[in-house]
């Protein structure tokens, strides 16, 4: 019988169409970039065709570009931190809550989905300064005294990026609860556990999965954003994508823009593949 | 001494409109052994998840130990729930499944060990310690479920229709076991389910409800064979049902014209209904010496295994008749049905 051949074959043949794909958009433009990395630069010129390793030399003696490394790891870090657990709890009310509320909390999470970068920015620009609707809102609560702003400070940036990254994570996090048990959670309590004993005993190790798949959305959307960070933060908060941009549009420098992008792919490919080693930790009980 | 175990005091839940629980008021002694049977939709689950704390009640009060408990949390309640899926923790070994309520209640390490391994050897796991919940088959589940909720020994347990996601023998299987361990251990429970056979077989003392209400809180024989109502009396058991008129104090077959009834006492003229259960209608010659007589045409007979299952038409009335041998009789032929006056039931 063919059974046992063909089977092992048809997963890899019905990937095929998917791999195709990815090769041609992603594997060719990467090994491209790679390429464009290692060429010279010259001045009145994009780059010049040749082999070099000095882009790469910059990286690690340049304190800005080593600055703005450590920059966007940090924005990212905390950002996609902020946002998982913002988007957990609110998946968790959503999950919890009677159907009849889900539909309006899925449109809420959709809508910031619904509108561009750039307007977004923009409406954060109301919000911020002196006289936004942050400041007069804290005024006229009487929570605070003074007119504050909040433009282009480093919790700005943060803002905005948690903001973009909260519903991809709130769906991922949405469709993991879907998968679980409510009665489970029930039974922990039944069985005298408190609230909190059953979020950490019961319900975090039965997600952890889909904890780390949203921390690793959220870490790589983070990552290459450039557009929010720039425009809500400070002048000096310099990030990868901010430098890609500049080294690209602005200095014409290819070669340094290309060796920067590889920074870029081979951080986020670590975080994925690190987030995946520590999925596979827990499988033993999917089995 | 008998002690209650529980007690529900009038309580009442809505839902918007809808009355889930209607004034319910039933009390468990402890040891005892009652069961919630309704339709669905009836109410049990609601009722139990209000014992459990999931759902908080409108009005009325619950007891549980002599204590008053319907305004704490479900983690502060001395209750277990069996759910229907076993809601067991996927992510725990049968041993850590077991020993969570314990470790919840601060129980010794050491005597956790000792617990756990009693409550395996109870439900006959031991040697599935280590499994995990997806390496069990449905009724080892259940019977981990079980564990779990016995271990820590709650002033009740509430079972939570626990056997109707299992196949026919596991059920039945289950069903006898829970009732030994029941006898042996003598634990305080309420158990929900819409199957009368598990009520019947388990239960001390079966609470019948309907739309949110308790109608009926007797022993299984009772609740069988004085049911209070024609709901109950038909929920209960199977019966076939027999229209008829009083008039003039005889009772009249409009469909057939051949009805001969004998009543105890007499009833005022109107439209009644009669049941009787498939075990009490004597068929053909054997009716001819019983005080009530019908004569029906023989449908079909069904081989039911140790009897034969008769279905007769009188007039638009299917009877249902149990016998040991098949009448002789072909299809479409009439047939005589007789019964005694004790086995009927009758309803207006």
């Amino acid at each position: 019988m063919t059974g046992p051949k063909r089977s092992r074959l048809a997963p890899w043949l019905l990937l095929t169409p998917a791999q195709i794909l990815a090769v041609v958009f992603f594997g060719v433009p990467a090994l491209y970039m790679a390429r464009m990395s290692v060429n010279a630069h010259a001045p009145q010129s994009y780059f010049t065709p040749g082999f070099t390793f000095e882009n790469y030399a910059r990286l690690t003696h340049d304190p800005v570009i080593a600055g703005a490394i450590w920059n966007t790891i940090w924005l990212a870090l905390i950002g996609s931190a902020v946002t998982i657990v913002l988007a957990y709890g609110f998946a968790l009310i959503v999950w919890l809550k009677p159907a009849r509320w889900r539909l309006w909390f899925i449109g809420l999470a959709l809508l910031p989905l619904l509108i561009s970068e750039i307007a977004i920015i923009f409406g954060w620009w109301m919000v911020f300064p002196r006289n936004g609707l942050l400041s007069v809102a804290l005024m006229s609560s009487g929570l605070i005294t003074d007119k504050i702003s909040l433009t282009y400070t480093e919790g700005a940036a943060l803002v905005g990026q948690v903001y973009i990254t909260l519903p991809y994570c709130f769906f991922i996090l949405l469709s993991v609860f879907d998968g679980l048990d409510r009665r489970v959670l029930e039974a922990a309590l039944d069985l005298s556990a408190p609230p909190l004993t059953t979020l950490y005993e019961v319900l975090l190790p039965q997600t952890r999965a889909g904890l780390l798949a949203a921390f690793a959305q959220a870490f790589i959307w983070t990552m290459g954003t450039y557009a929010t960070p720039m425009a809500l933060g400070p002048d000096t908060l310099w990030t990868l994508g901010f430098l890609i941009q500049a080294q690209m549009l602005g200095k014409h420098h290819w070669p340094m823009a290309a060796a920067l992008s590889m920074v870029l792919v081979v951080g986020v490919a670590l975080v994925v593949l690190l987030t995946r080693w520590l999925q596979l930790q827990q499988r033993s009980f999917h089995v | 001494m008998p002690q209650t175990a529980l007690d529900l005091d009038h309580i009442c839940r809505n839902y918007g409109p809808v009355v889930a629980v209607d004034d319910v008021s039933l009390t468990v002694a402890k040891g005892e052994f009652v069961t919630l049977l309704g339709p669905s939709g009836a109410g049990k689950t609601s009722t139990l998840r209000l014992i459990g704390g999931f759902e908080s009640i409108d009005s009325g009060a619950i007891g549980l130990n002599g204590g008053r408990v319907d305004h704490l949390p479900p983690y502060l309640r001395d209750t277990a729930t069996i759910f229907q899926s076993g809601a067991l923790f996927p992510h725990k070994t049968v041993a850590e499944n077991v020993a969570f309520g314990l470790r919840m209640r601060r129980i010794a390490k050491a005597d956790i060990a000792v617990r756990v391994a009693e409550a395996l050897a109870v439900v006959r796991l031991q040697g599935l310690e280590d499994r995990y919940p997806d390496q069990l088959s449905g009724g080892q589940k259940q019977r981990v479920a079980l564990a779990r909720s016995m271990a820590v020994r709650p002033a009740i347990l509430l079972f939570d229709e626990p056997l109707s996601a299992l196949d026919l023998s596991l059920r039945l299987q289950l069903r006898s076991e829970i009732k030994r361990l029941h006898d042996e251990i003598g634990f305080s429970a309420i158990y929900v389910t819409h199957d009368q056979g598990e009520a019947m077989a388990m239960s001390d003392r079966v609470a019948v409800m309907r739309s949110g209400k308790i109608e009926q809180t007797d022993c299984p024989e009772t609740v069988f064979n004085a049911a209070a109502n024609e709901f109950i009396h038909t929920f209960v058991g199977e019966t076939c049902c027999l229209t008829f008129r009083i008039e003039g104090g005889r009772g009249v077959d409009p469909a057939t014209g051949t009805l001969d009834l004998h009543l105890a006492q007499p009833l005022p003229d109107g439209a009644y209904r009669l049941y009787l259960r498939p075990s009490q209608p004597s068929l053909g010659q054997a009716a001819q010496a019983m005080p009530n007589r019908v004569i029906a045409r023989l449908g079909f007979v069904a081989f039911l295994g140790e009897k034969y299952r008769h279905h007769l038409m009188a007039g638009p009335c299917e009877i249902v008749g149990d016998q040991p041998g098949a009448l002789t009789a072909e299809s479409g032929a009439d047939a005589l049905i007789g019964w005694d006056s004790s086995a009927m039931r009758i309803f207006q």
